[in-house]
């Protein structure tokens, strides 16, 4: 119990651990669960980064769509980054971060898209950066944005 | 062109392996690393130690003693003098201008910095009950010094401040110290023993007899039962110094005489928890 007490800024350290570690990974599997049915669902509807591709003479109208995405850090995986930045090498515990924020991101573009009745998505673009300063600061755990933005283009029915 | 729709099959973006196993890995990897440093460090410690001459630690010293808090104390500064005049004239500690700090905490420590400055927390003041008792906390500081202890642990612990604080993330300069102590406490175990030693005899010096010194460390290890608070501490368990010094006591013949209790003032000096 001394122990405990006598230690706590590590006690602390290693639950936050072990919280992030089962946290996290069951939220990312959820997640990956839900992008891949999403995936399925909306395979149809074309996401395309060249400007044309379409047919020009059917287009009643065109928009922009945004989807974005804030996924966060938990305590294990940038525990794990802290050691790869010892190391070097590939820091694979943010690699599923970017990619599920880029794929919920291309999601949620998609999606609106569809709402509002788009054939397609044309010049589509995605960026991602970190959210707030506290990304970069001590004692805080960052979160990740993507953001995915194109023309929804909006054909008239044949 | 046309758009032909696919599922995307796999992670491409994603490299597979278990996030747990590249824990284990990289904290493994990490460990030998720190653990050859330590080895490594300590032992130019330790050489850089013994050959160090004493105006260079005081100059050391002068360094640290401007970041620490403490004041001076007659009383204990008293105290300290006249243990150091029972010191044999050709005794290297001659050489340092000892110098005492009260530290109000109530941490019960003492400790020894570089340069003889001895830093003494009220917690310890309001645990010891005879002049005796006091004297062999100081001896046992003065034999820190003897040992050039305080040195070797500053070496190791500068460097360890060094590594640690290159290391990135705000945890991992706890998690190193943490480790460190792991290691250092056998080490440091056997030093606190041997500084015991070398206070007792000093104490003997001082009065003629050893008594008061197993006191504190009766009354430490009354207090404290647990021997598992101290599997990690850089202290022995008191119940192990006070049986290793009872042993000396023996071995050397010493005679245990009676104690000298403070005097009413000197009990406010040294705090109101010295009365009771």
């Amino acid at each position: 119990m001394q122990f405990l007490t006598n230690n706590g800024d590590l006690v602390l350290f290693v639950l936050l651990i072990i919280l992030g570690y089962v946290a996290g990974s069951l939220a990312e599997k959820r997640h990956y669960a839900s992008i891949r049915k999403r995936e399925r669902e909306m395979m149809s509807m074309p996401v395309v980064t060249f400007v044309d591709g379409y047919p020009a003479s059917r287009v009643t109208h065109s928009q922009l769509v945004t989807g974005s995405a804030v996924i966060s850090i938990d305590y294990f995986k940038r525990f794990l980054a802290i050691l790869r930045n010892l190391f070097g090498g590939r820091v694979k515990s943010y690699e599923s971060l970017i990619d599920r924020a880029r794929r919920e991101a291309i999601l949620r573009m998609k999606a609106e898209a569809e709402k509002k009745g788009a054939a397609l998505i044309v010049n589509f673009r995605l960026e991602t950066s970190a959210i707030g300063r506290s990304a970069n600061r001590k004692r805080q755990v960052g979160s990740v944005e993507a953001l995915a933005y194109g023309t929804a283009v909006f054909l008239e029915q044949q | 062109m046309k758009f032909t729709p696919k599922p995307v099959d796999g992670d491409v973006n994603l490299s597979g392996k278990h996030p747990l196993r590249e824990a284990v890995w990289l904290v493994a990897e990490l460990l030998v690393i720190l653990a050859l440093l330590y080895f490594v460090f300590g032992f130019v410690a330790q050489f850089v130690a013994v050959r160090l001459p004493v105006k260079a630690e005081i100059w050391i010293g002068s360094k640290l003693e401007a970041k620490y808090q403490a004041h001076t104390d007659a009383f204990l500064q008293d105290h300290l003098d006249r243990l150091v005049r029972e010191l044999p004239a050709d005794s290297p500690l001659h050489e340092y201008s000892f110098k005492i700090f009260l530290d109000d905490s109530k941490k019960i420590n003492a400790f020894a910095l570089p340069g003889g400055s001895i830093v003494v927390f009220q917690g310890l003041l309001n645990t010891v009950r005879s002049e005796n008792e006091l004297d062999m906390v100081l001896a046992h500081e003065l034999g820190h010094f003897y040992h050039r202890d305080h040195l070797r642990a500053m070496g190791r612990n500068l460097l360890l401040f060094l590594v640690a604080r290159l290391l990135p993330g705000d945890q991992s300069p706890d998690l190193v110290l943490w480790l460190a102590g792991k290691f250092e406490r056998r080490y440091s175990q056997k030093q606190e023993l041997a500084a015991d030693s070398w206070g007792l005899d000093l104490l003997y010096r001082r009065y003629g007899h050893v008594g008061g010194a197993t006191d504190f460390f009766r009354r430490l290890s009354q207090k404290n039962k647990s021997h598992l608070a101290y599997f990690l501490a850089t202290h022995p368990h008191p119940e192990d110094r006070l049986n290793s010094l009872n042993r000396i006591i023996e071995e050397k013949h010493y005679p245990v005489g009676e104690t000298v209790p403070f005097s009413s003032g000197q009990k406010e000096k040294l705090g109101s928890g010295a009365a009771h």
